[in-house]
């Protein structure tokens, strides 16, 4: 047969290798599913096409899932995908919960990876069809639904806006890059500076130190308080995961799966955005909006799913346009470039062979990941048990290496790590607020390039109203957004009120 | 064994010895670990491709160990410009002095500061498309409807290998009828997704592009919305005749002869119409070691000789190019002092 030219015990063997590799990267914090990809490509030369995918997209599904397990644990996303699965996942772990949360999150991953390879496999050129008819004022338009978020995220809504328009102004900082189509030209970078803050400051350092490095000053300054004993994590038998959790979270899965994998075909949105949208959808549809935030099994479900939702979308336009969905994706061109081979609208037709060898590739690495993750859980759930004392310089060793290696050897990453730390340490006690924070300054870039080349293109801002249907339907969804965030934000004072009252 | 004071310094001094063995064993021996900085972030694109494909080769035939890191221009400058051990050298193409040329901040004139090394392969892919239902046939209809008054946009990157063909057109068409090239105008976009994407979106009427990565769009029928065009491939005819006979997809070598010159031709001048061939190679750190310089050089003699390496790059649509240091440092900056005074020129305003 066929498929077995490819399914070679080498082949499962390297996707095995790649998941297990890829799951231990995104759990460590600071290393992410696009530095495993980086590191193993060169090595795709020798192992020929159909090897080098599998190992490649063993790592990118075991990248992507393992970022879960550090945000659920510790509270610091492992990839920058996983920071609403912190959410949720983090209070459930401080009330010894922690297995159970990451069951939760490992299904949910199962569950988004299988449905966007569903959606990879049946409908990837009609997919890539409906993604090109998204131009730039599309696209603004989702990353502007996406920052809607930051209101719903937050605590106390105008400091939480404050906050998400801060990350937006500090995510400009740098040189308007000739790549993303812009002049070139430096702005608000301060005199003297330009060498450092030439490129800005980079995502992944900035990430963990709001994150990792905030949180062991906090620790330090609290006083390094005691690991959760064994007798407090309910692990194996104890761990109250059952099933029935999933019970009516069939719709959050189908709709986070489907929002990650919608993201994801859509080239330069970002993959954070997906597990973003996902989140803001389950938390704005949920009856109980106030429980997110504070361990809803649901937040993890709808992160999850959306980010691991993106693993198959990504793949959509790469295979079906030869355009990257996300920077993982990115670096998969370049193991078919090393063999020659050019992914564009015919690349499906012509290369059957290597499209079956991917799907698979896909389908063994997704089932990798789960069986890995979920038998490995009761051990990887004792690690909040470790004395913090001991923990925490293990997570700030990861991190400066995580800050130095991601941009391969800038300096300057490691001092953004120390500054964003400090910052995330002085933000508690200014009452600013990290997740609109963040959220501002992962999809500033991508708002203004949109936005600044939807004006150069078309020439008015009535194209944001005028342009097509689903310029019309992205407005909807932002108007329920924003009204939704106004409801729960008064319904918070009101409650806030009657409870300083009485 | 009884530690005395010597013995320590002994062992001190060995290990120090064994440690920095790897660093430098002697003046013109290259150190065991070498990092290739490129001058783009990208893994996907052709620099990685080109320097991955010589640093293999390089690395086996000095018995050392060379990494690619894909770092982007300004970084990639910055890491050279650190290291003058021979730990890191820099692989590039003609955008490292093109976007010197058009001003772009944080790209600095390779020919000060650094010493230009080998030439090492051309990528002969650049090229300008149009829609496949364009009314443009060829780039003399282009250069007519921009005379006519027509508003002509090209979808390109601003500062570099995008813009230079661009650069060429309007030079052409203030030529043929001076104020022209006014008509011809930028629609700056960032990667290849988005400059397609700008034709999709009936934003662009010509794209920048290349043969590698629009040759799958030129075979879509014409009633699909991203059928595409070669209108214009500005390779020299030498080097498009040294690439192979099958050229790339459904787009044979004889195919891409119609595209460049002379058949297809935009003037530079007169008597010379514009070519343009993307040459990747090296740039050190001036204060480097003349005698490493020449290790690279004698080494690349010897690998250009392989008939595996040059195989290697005619199978990813690479020509072979080895020049030496002396001979390459010559050519591009006679390539570079004639595109820079194209690109002067057309600051000056036209004579009507």
């Amino acid at each position: 047969m066929a498929i077995f030219e490819f399914l070679t015990p080498m082949f499962v063997f390297l996707i095995f290798a790649g998941t297990l590799v890829g799951i231990i990267f995104g759990a460590i914090p600071g290393m992410t599913a696009t530095m495993a990809v980086a590191v193993c490509l060169p090595l795709t030369y020798s192992l020929g096409l159909d090897n080098g995918l599998a190992l490649l997209l063993g790592l990118y599904v075991g990248g992507i899932s393992g970022g879960l397990v550090p945000a659920i644990l510790l509270g610091i996303p492992g990839t920058p995908s996983s920071i609403t699965t912190t959410f949720d996942g983090y209070p459930m772990a401080q009330r010894g919960e922690g297995e159970k949360a990451l069951r939760i999150g490992i299904v949910a991953s199962l569950i988004g990876g299988l449905v966007s390879l569903a959606a990879l496999f049946f409908f990837a050129p009609a997919l890539a069809e409906f993604a090109i008819k998204f131009s730039y004022v599309e696209k603004f338009l989702i990353i502007f639904f996406a920052l809607t978020v930051m209101a719903a995220l937050s605590e106390d809504m105008l400091l939480g806006i404050f906050s998400g328009f801060l990350g937006i102004f500090i995510s400009l900082i740098g040189v308007y890059d000739v790549t993303d189509g812009g002049n070139g030209q430096y702005r608000l970078i301060p005199p003297g500076t330009e060498y450092w803050l030439e490129s800005g400051f980079s995502l992944l350092p900035v990430l963990i130190g709001l994150f990792g490095l905030a949180t062991i000053l906090e620790g330090a300054e609290a006083g390094m308080p005691k690991g959760q004993s064994l007798k407090d994590i309910e692990v194996g038998a104890h761990s109250r995961f059952s099933w029935s959790v999933f019970k009516g979270q069939v719709a959050n899965l189908l709709r986070s799966s489907g929002i990650g994998t919608f993201v994801g075909i859509l080239p330069g949105v970002g993959g954070s955005a997906a597990s973003i949208l996902s989140y803001t959808a389950t938390k704005t549809s949920s009856k109980n909006p106030d429980s997110f935030g504070k361990g809803n099994p649901a937040g993890i479900m709808a992160s999850e799913a959306g980010n691991n939702g993106l693993t198959g979308g990504a793949l959509v336009p790469l295979l079906s346009l030869g355009i990257p969905g996300d920077s993982t994706t990115a670096l998969l061109i370049g193991a078919f470039t090393l063999q020659g081979i050019q992914v564009g609208p015919l690349f499906i037709g012509n290369n059957p062979m290597t499209w079956d060898s991917m799907i698979f590739a896909m389908l063994i690495a997704n089932i990798f990941m789960f069986g890995i993750m979920y038998f490995a859980i009761r051990w990887l759930a004792m690690v909040v048990a470790v004395p913090k004392h001991i923990l925490f310089p293990v997570i700030l060793m990861m991190c400066v290496i995580g800050a130095y290696t991601i941009n391969y050897g800038i300096m300057f990453d490691v001092w953004t790590l120390l500054i964003f730390g400090i910052f995330g340490w002085l933000m508690v006690k200014l009452r600013l607020e990290v997740a609109p924070f963040i959220i501002g300054f992962i999809l500033g870039p991508s708002a203004e390039i949109y936005f600044v080349k939807s004006l150069e293109s078309f020439g008015t801002l009535s194209i944001f109203f005028t342009k097509s249907w689903i310029a019309m339907l992205l407005w909807v969804l932002i108007l329920g957004s924003v009204i939704g965030s106004a409801l729960l934000a008064r319904r918070k004072s009101r409650e806030r009120a009657a409870g300083t009252s009485g | 064994m009884k530690l005395t004071r010597r013995t320590i310094m002994a062992l001190a001094a060995c290990s120090t010895a064994l440690i920095a063995q790897p660093f430098a064993a002697s003046a013109q021996d290259l150190p065991r670990n070498v990092r290739m900085v490129i001058g783009s972030n990208s893994t996907g694109g052709d620099t990685y491709q080109a320097a991955s494909i010589v640093a293999d080769a390089l690395a086996e035939e000095l018995g050392i160990n060379i990494k690619v890191d894909a770092v982007g221009p300004s970084e990639a400058f910055k890491a050279v410009g650190r290291d003058s051990r021979g730990t890191t050298i820099m692989l590039h193409h003609d955008q490292s002095y093109l976007a010197n040329l058009y001003g772009v901040p944080g790209n600095p004139d390779p020919f000060e500061g650094y010493v230009v090394g080998p030439t090492l392969t051309i990528n002969p892919g650049n090229a300008y498309l149009v829609p496949k239902n364009s009314p443009y046939q060829s780039m003399d209809d282009v250069l007519q409807a921009a005379g006519d008054g027509e508003r002509v946009r090209v979808a390109i990157q601003p500062g570099g290998v995008s813009e230079i063909g661009f650069t060429a057109m309007r030079n052409a068409a203030r030529m043929a009828s001076p104020g022209s090239e006014e008509n011809i105008v930028a629609v700056n976009t960032g990667s290849q997704s988005d400059k397609n994407q700008a034709m999709f979106d009936g934003l662009a009427d010509v794209i920048n592009g290349s043969i590698q990565a629009n040759e799958q769009f030129a075979e879509l029928p014409e009633d699909d919305q991203k059928a595409m065009r070669f209108l214009w491939i500005t390779a020299t005819q030498e080097a498009l005749e040294q690439g192979p006979e099958a050229g790339v997809g459904n787009l044979t070598r004889e195919d891409m002869m119609q595209y460049a010159a002379p058949a297809t031709t935009v003037p530079m001048s007169e008597s010379e119409p514009f070519t343009f061939d993307k040459e990747f190679f090296l740039i050190y750190n001036q204060e480097m070691d003349p005698a490493q310089m020449e290790t690279i050089d004698t080494a690349l003699a010897t690998v250009f000789e392989n008939e595996e390496l040059n195989q290697r790059l005619l199978d990813a649509f690479f020509i072979p190019d080895y020049r030496p240091m002396e001979e390459a440092a010559a050519h591009l900056q006679q390539k570079r002092d004639d595109y820079a005074t194209v690109i002067e020129s057309l600051k000056a305003p036209a004579a009507q």
